[in-house]
């Protein structure tokens, strides 16, 4: 198979070289090789990527190997694996890399059938767009920060306006960031709104694509709209759910904002997510040494999650 | 301009398309995506003495700016908005000027690594900002650029550059190859080309760009909030955070607050609504 696409791959790409005009003497001059030209305009990228990204993970897997602690004067020592062993019999670790896939598995699926629904909804032939575009553009420019206050503000316990509706209805108002599992659900919502709408924006970006032509072809053959979304819409909107769902993924994982605004991670640490726990080791703890062991399991898991990702556009198409 | 017959055929697979089905798809649509800013546009023009009372009113029943005046006057928020606007702005245009070099060199040369190019950003879109804050902390402090705005501007250029670069990369590839190479018989070089042809027939997906990399600096809080100690530098989400006392939550001047944080995001989308949106759908369509 592999070999296959390699070959299939190769031979086009000789037969366009020899197909092209050849290259004038001046033109060349003005036009230096793909090469050249690639190494300078991809120069500055590649600096910022290094000062930015590919130094600092170097510098933070060696880190993870020291004692590094700003509480203690003393220069960091080469500690081995002890942070890592420390790690396993760390319950706070444990606890919030479970709270951490514990958001991902419910917020991920759920933004992705909300956003899909929002879609549909919002890829009907209105006569005037622009209400369904900002009402889809709004939540997705929302800081989170912002979102995390106003949900924290609607959850309110008192005043929020969630219980007030609860309320109105007959029910209990619930309290809902004393309780590990309501501070939860609380969040997942949260998160699951906030979000949703990119995707519902790349998923309509998706519909939008598939030719009617489909749907008039399978209205000869006499499928029916259900079977049509199924076997149309659904498929050729695959592409479309999977790169949203990589942004989606792989945010989620690194959710910060959202929990931080609405509950410090509390009651306890059952709402505090990985990142949370590596902003405390290193930002109130000082603990250096620790905290970029912590970093360095989330950067493997989160490469982890784009290596699937990547390997799915490329067998997706 | 088109007949009852071609509105009616939705693209959905199945029949939601009456006028009935399309209001109650615009409310649900609207409710859930404006509902939140109302609600705290509307708590923000009530008193405290209002918003501690049971049950709670929707509309203010005396509707009062004070909120705004408290949180003008508490904390420096003149000074978090424009140290949120000068960052987004300043990361924004170094960000489309560096992927724009990227993403002409990733749709139009012939890469021998093209597919590794493209693997690697997007797996550095995907590192979470998190781990870099320690290193990324001691580099700032190491280039004595802690307490200044380039130590949000430079890692804000970076967490854009990915996105960016593969939006713009997919609408240079929807630029026809004869427009290039006419400019460049006219006597243009490529990269005379690519600022003068290209970027200004994917102005759509400049701007969808521009406003990912805009909205992405605006909404960042992590890094501003540990970069940053001098409060006459604090950015917009970090200051917020300042209302907040160690037992009290003034919910009315927060509110206040996120309206005034609230207001440059929403001019910027609708004014620029239908470019972010034609620019996703053609990025769609040729990504």
């Amino acid at each position: 198979m592999a070999t296959d696409s390699k070959r299939t791959g190769t031979i086009p790409r000789h037969a366009m070289a020899g197909e092209g005009p050849p290259p004038g003497r001046w033109s060349r001059l003005l036009d230096p090789g793909d090469t050249a030209l690639a190494v300078v305009l991809l120069a500055p990228a590649a600096l910022l990527l290094s000062l930015v990204v590919l130094y600092p993970i170097g510098r933070l897997v060696y880190t993870s190997f020291t004692d590094l602690a700003l509480t203690s004067g003393a220069p960091a020592a080469f500690v081995g694996i002890e942070n890592y062993l420390w790690m396993l019999d760390d319950d706070t670790f444990w606890q919030t890399t479970f709270n951490t896939i514990l958001i991902t598995l419910i917020t991920v699926p759920g933004a992705l059938v909300v956003g899909l629904g929002m879609a549909l909804l919002a890829n009907l032939p209105f006569k005037r767009k622009w209400p369904v575009r900002l009402s889809l553009l709004i939540p997705w420019a929302l800081p989170l920060s912002f979102a995390g206050l106003i949900f924290a503000w609607f959850f309110h316990s008192e005043y929020g306006v969630v219980n007030d509706v609860l309320r109105r209805l007959g029910f209990e108002g619930i309290i809902w960031f004393n309780s590990p599992r309501w501070a939860m659900a609380a969040i997942c919502l949260t998160i699951i709104w906030k979000t949703s709408s990119f995707m519902a924006l790349i998923i309509l970006a998706g519909l939008q694509t598939i030719p009617r032509s489909l749907y008039e072809a399978a209205d000869v053959d006499g499928a029916g709209r259900w079977r049509q979304f199924i076997e149309i819409t659904l498929p050729l909107l695959k592409p479309a759910i999977a790169v949203a769902l990589i942004f989606r993924t792989i945010t989620a994982l690194q959710t910060f904002d959202i929990p931080y605004m609405m509950t410090r991670g509390g009651p306890g640490s059952s709402t505090a997510t990985l990142a949370m726990y590596i902003h405390q080791n290193t930002v109130s703890f000082l603990d250096l040494g620790y905290g970029s062991a912590l970093a360095v399991v989330m950067f493997a898991i989160s490469m982890i999650f784009t290596a699937l990702y990547l390997r799915m556009i490329r067998t997706r198409g | 301009m088109s007949n009852a017959a071609s509105a009616d055929r939705p693209l959905l697979g199945f029949s939601l398309s009456g006028r009935p089905l399309r209001a109650i798809a615009a409310l649900v649509l609207l409710v859930n995506g404006l509902f939140p800013a109302i609600w705290i546009l509307l708590t923000s023009l009530k008193s405290e003495p209002e918003l501690t009372r049971r049950p709670i009113t929707y509309l203010p029943e005396d509707p009062t700016l004070q909120n705004f005046v408290v949180a003008f006057s508490d904390q420096p928020l003149h000074l978090f908005l424009f140290n949120s606007f000068m960052v987004a702005t300043l990361s924004t245009i170094a960000t489309l000027f560096v992927s724009t070099l990227a993403a002409y060199a990733i749709a139009r040369l012939n890469l021998r690594y093209r597919d590794l190019i493209l693997a690697a950003i997007i797996a550095i879109s995907t590192f979470p900002l998190v781990t870099l804050l320690v290193p990324l902390f001691e580099i700032m402090r190491a280039l004595g650029l802690l307490n200044t705005w380039a130590a949000l501007v430079i890692p804000y250029t970076v967490l854009s550059l990915p996105v960016c670069t593969l939006v713009l990369a997919a609408f240079f590839e929807g630029v026809p190859k004869d427009l290039e190479n006419a400019a460049m018989i006219d006597g243009c070089t490529r990269v005379g080309a690519l600022f003068r042809v290209i970027v200004p027939l994917s102005a759509p997906g400049v701007f969808t760009a521009a406003i990912l990399a805009f909205v992405n600096a605006w909404d960042e809080f992590l890094l501003a909030l540990s970069f940053n100690s001098n409060p006459a530098l604090r950015t917009l989400p970090v200051g917020i955070q300042l209302y907040q006392g160690e037992f009290n939550f003034p919910w009315p001047v927060i509110s206040a607050a996120l309206v005034v944080g609230i207001v440059p995001l929403a001019i910027l989308i609708v004014l620029f609504q239908d470019r972010v949106v034609s620019g996703l759908m053609t990025g769609g369509v040729k990504g």
